[in-house]
């Protein structure tokens, strides 16, 4: 799969940091704004969907993240798929080992705290595999 | 794989970024083409070589 013809490789970065910093700014608005939505939705549908709302901006991030792919050449690719799975190995290895040591007396974590623990491990995967690109 | 893009792009005072530009893949990309760190795939390798009008062949070369 080429890059899309219709934009530049080289402006796939800038785009993507935009729309990384639109969708994360509207994820942090929801998280902040929902707790209020949810004491004061009209009815409980409408209170199903604040407590839903963080969900939306995730969703979001998703459909740049796929943007980014589509714009990319085939070696940020290869790099960019190699962060992906690293991080996913990290992050599930950090999950799973904090589930465990609940047992042994953690407080529990909700799930909400797996994608900021993923999230977290593609950044630190990211960073390391970007000093390649300053050769 | 070995290859002759420094010395091509040389003749014709391009630098890395231009080359990219012109191939629409990222400089690092172009970095990684020709210090050996990664071997493009055949359509890249054919623009490549159409952009400067030689073989796949001439440009490039499996190691010894």
């Amino acid at each position: 799969m080429s890059p899309s013809l219709t934009a530049p490789v080289k402006y796939a970065g800038r785009a993507y940091l935009v729309e990384i910093c639109l969708t994360m700014g509207l994820y942090v608005g929801a998280v902040a704004a929902r707790p209020w939505l949810i004491a004061h939705a009209a009815s409980p549908g409408l209170a199903t969907g604040a407590r839903v709302l963080p969900a939306l901006p995730i969703w979001l991030t998703f459909a740049a993240i796929w943007r980014y792919y589509r714009r990319i050449d085939e070696f940020e690719r290869l790099k960019f798929l190699l962060s992906i799975a690293l991080a996913f190995a990290i992050g599930s290895c950090a999950i799973v080992t904090y589930a465990f040591l609940e047992d042994a007396g953690l407080p529990p974590l909700a799930l909400t705290w797996a994608w900021p623990t993923l999230a977290v491990s593609w950044a630190l995967t990211s960073a390391l595999l970007s000093l390649d690109k300053h050769r | 794989m070995m290859n002759r893009l420094p010395a091509l792009r040389g003749e014709r005072g391009l630098t890395q970024a231009d080359l990219a530009d012109a191939l629409n893949v990222s400089r690092q990309t172009v970095n990684a083409i020709e210090t050996g760190r990664y071997d493009p795939s055949l359509p890249l390798a054919f623009a490549i070589a159409r952009f400067f009008n030689r073989t796949i062949e001439e440009i490039f070369q499996a190691q010894a």
